[in-house]
């Protein structure tokens, strides 16, 4: 049965971010707040590596259960990350989780145990700023991910097949990133073919779309493409994503419209989860 | 009563030894495969959950709490002693937070999350007293297995293979709502012969031992012949093979084998 390997430091697979720093990143997008669409992104891959490093981490250190690689395409294709992993392309996550480019103090409400809400100061590791110029070679990006998952695939053949997420506005214009998608999808590891997942970050409106099984609600074209070019959510994952209060079909797809991804982080298998009694 | 027991145990592979986060024990305190003195047995194993932090410690506190607690009568008591075990763990915080400091090395941003949530594991205890009554309560996916000559008896409190997954029912180091843990906890009974033998195990065995016994073969023969001339090798050896094998998943694995003579 694919995508059933275990994901652990005998057995690590990768993650590749592909991050749109084109320069319609810089156009707002949101309500009462509007917010510039490469500000979300750059939020969310920050996040996202703040997630994916509190799942692996135990006593004094992350366990490399992920290697990580986080690529920006606009004026070039080439490594988003700040700091001391500059340049860099697969990171171990222990790495990525020691070496921010900074920290910022955020504040976040949280629970005061009696009914109410208080604000707390956190720390917001920064691996990524945001960056929004020149156009958007999408094609390369992809072709880029693929070149990094084959030599992970090659060196890992029994692996949890790698994953791939795109974050974009979803305006390619070096051609039609559809074949590139497919030659992703079409690598593979003996435990079943690399997942490409999308989160479109758009200005075009309508409502936000998380794990959808069709593209009847998406507003355009881009929204549309991305979406065929989503990987199918893997069961478990379906699964998960349902724990989580999302309505699931055998056709949802690992694609997300104006909307959070961070859950994708709870869809990973790492062994028993720390749940709590209800 | 004359019985013995042995435990057996190794750690996930790709990790280092220190990275076991099982814990077994029983009481009276013996060499493995000697003689237990005394007219009760009691057993305790604890499966540290991957996903949280300090799960080891966790793990060793409960499985030290339950083994010098009074024999289990029901899932109040149960949930008495996770409590207890519980009440002491902010002590145990409290001295990992000061050693790191006083080490230089401080409690990191990314660990915060997972310490403030607490440590956590399964748990399954068991009684075995002279009247030849045993009883047995569990939370979580660690399980206890009665072989009488060659037949499974009881298979507690999971019974099929299919039924291991990611997200069994947990002790968490903060919790402290023993009418919740009470409502979780399963409980079982019965009585022993002699020449019985039980085996605990946490999930990985367990699910192993399942499997062996749902297609047709005697997974307690194995488990039985461990650490005799039958099977000479260590037991990480015997569970890396299994690994190898496909036949056993990569996790801590912990046996402690009971026989009634």
């Amino acid at each position: 049965m694919p995508y059933t390997a275990e994901i652990s430091r005998a057995n690590p697979t990768c993650f590749v971010f592909l991050v749109d720093q084109s320069a319609s990143m810089s156009d707002p997008i949101g309500g009462e707040e509007p917010q510039r669409k490469a500000d979300v992104v750059a939020d969310a891959i920050n996040r996202l590596l703040t997630e994916l490093s509190v799942k692996c981490a135990k006593e004094e250190g992350v366990r490399d259960y992920f290697h990580v690689a986080m690529i920006g395409y606009g004026a070039t294709v080439a490594s988003a990350y700040g700091g001391a992993l500059a340049g860099r392309d697969l990171v171990p996550l222990s790495e990525v989780a020691d070496n921010p480019a900074r920290s910022e103090n955020r504040t976040k409400k949280v629970s005061d145990g009696a009914g109410g809400l208080v604000e707390t100061s956190v720390t917001f590791p920064v691996w990524m700023d945001p960056v929004a110029r020149n156009g958007t070679p999408m094609c390369r990006a992809l072709s880029y991910a693929e070149q990094l998952v084959s030599r992970w695939l090659a060196e890992h053949p029994g692996c949890f097949p790698p994953i791939v997420l795109n974050l974009t506005d979803g305006e390619a214009n070096d051609g039609d990133p559809t074949g590139p998608a497919a030659a992703i999808h079409a690598q593979s590891s003996a435990d079943g073919p690399v997942l490409l997942f999308n989160l479109h970050v758009s200005d075009g409106g309508g409502t936000p779309v998380t794990f959808p099984d069709s593209d009847d609600a998406l507003p355009d074209a881009y929204a549309r493409q991305l979406f065929a070019m989503s990987s199918p959510l893997p069961a478990h994952m379906r699964s998960y994503a349902a724990q989580l209060g999302y309505t699931v079909g055998d056709a949802t797809r690992g694609f997300v419209y104006n909307a959070e991804i961070t859950s994708l982080i709870e869809f990973l298998d790492i062994g028993t989860r720390a749940t709590d009694l209800r | 009563m004359r019985a013995s027991v042995a435990v057996f145990s190794t750690h996930k592979d790709g990790g280092a030894a220190a990275d076991y986060e099982d814990a077994a024990t029983f009481r009276p305190s013996v060499p493995d495969d000697t003689e237990v003195p005394g007219e009760n047995i009691s057993v305790a194993v604890a499966d540290g959950a991957s996903e949280s932090l300090l799960a080891g410690r966790w793990a060793r506190l409960l499985v030290g709490e339950f083994a010098e607690a009074e024999p289990l009568l029901d899932g109040e008591r149960f949930a008495a002693t996770a409590a207890r075990a519980a009440a002491r763990w902010p002590g145990v915080y409290d001295a990992y937070v000061d050693e790191r400091r006083d080490r230089g090395k401080p409690i990191t941003w990314y660990e915060e999350p997972g310490l403030a949530r607490g440590a956590y594991a399964t748990l399954l205890v068991a009684h075995f007293a002279e009247s030849g009554m045993w009883n047995a309560a569990a939370l979580g996916d660690s399980c206890l297995f009665q072989v009488r000559e060659e037949r499974l008896l009881s298979a507690f409190p999971l019974d099929t293979a299919a039924a291991f997954g990611t997200q069994p029912h947990l002790l968490n180091s903060r919790n402290v709502d023993e009418e919740l843990i009470a409502a979780k906890t399963t409980l079982i009974d019965g009585r022993w012969e002699q020449e019985d033998v039980f085996f605990l195990c946490t999930d990985a065995l367990a699910a192993w031992f399942l499997l062996g016994s749902e297609s047709g073969r005697n997974p307690w023969t194995t488990l039985r012949d461990l650490g005799t001339d039958a099977i000479p090798c260590p037991f990480e050896d015997w569970v890396a093979g299994e690994r190898t094998a496909g036949r056993m998943r990569n996790d801590d694995v912990t046996l402690v084998r009971v026989h009634m003579w």
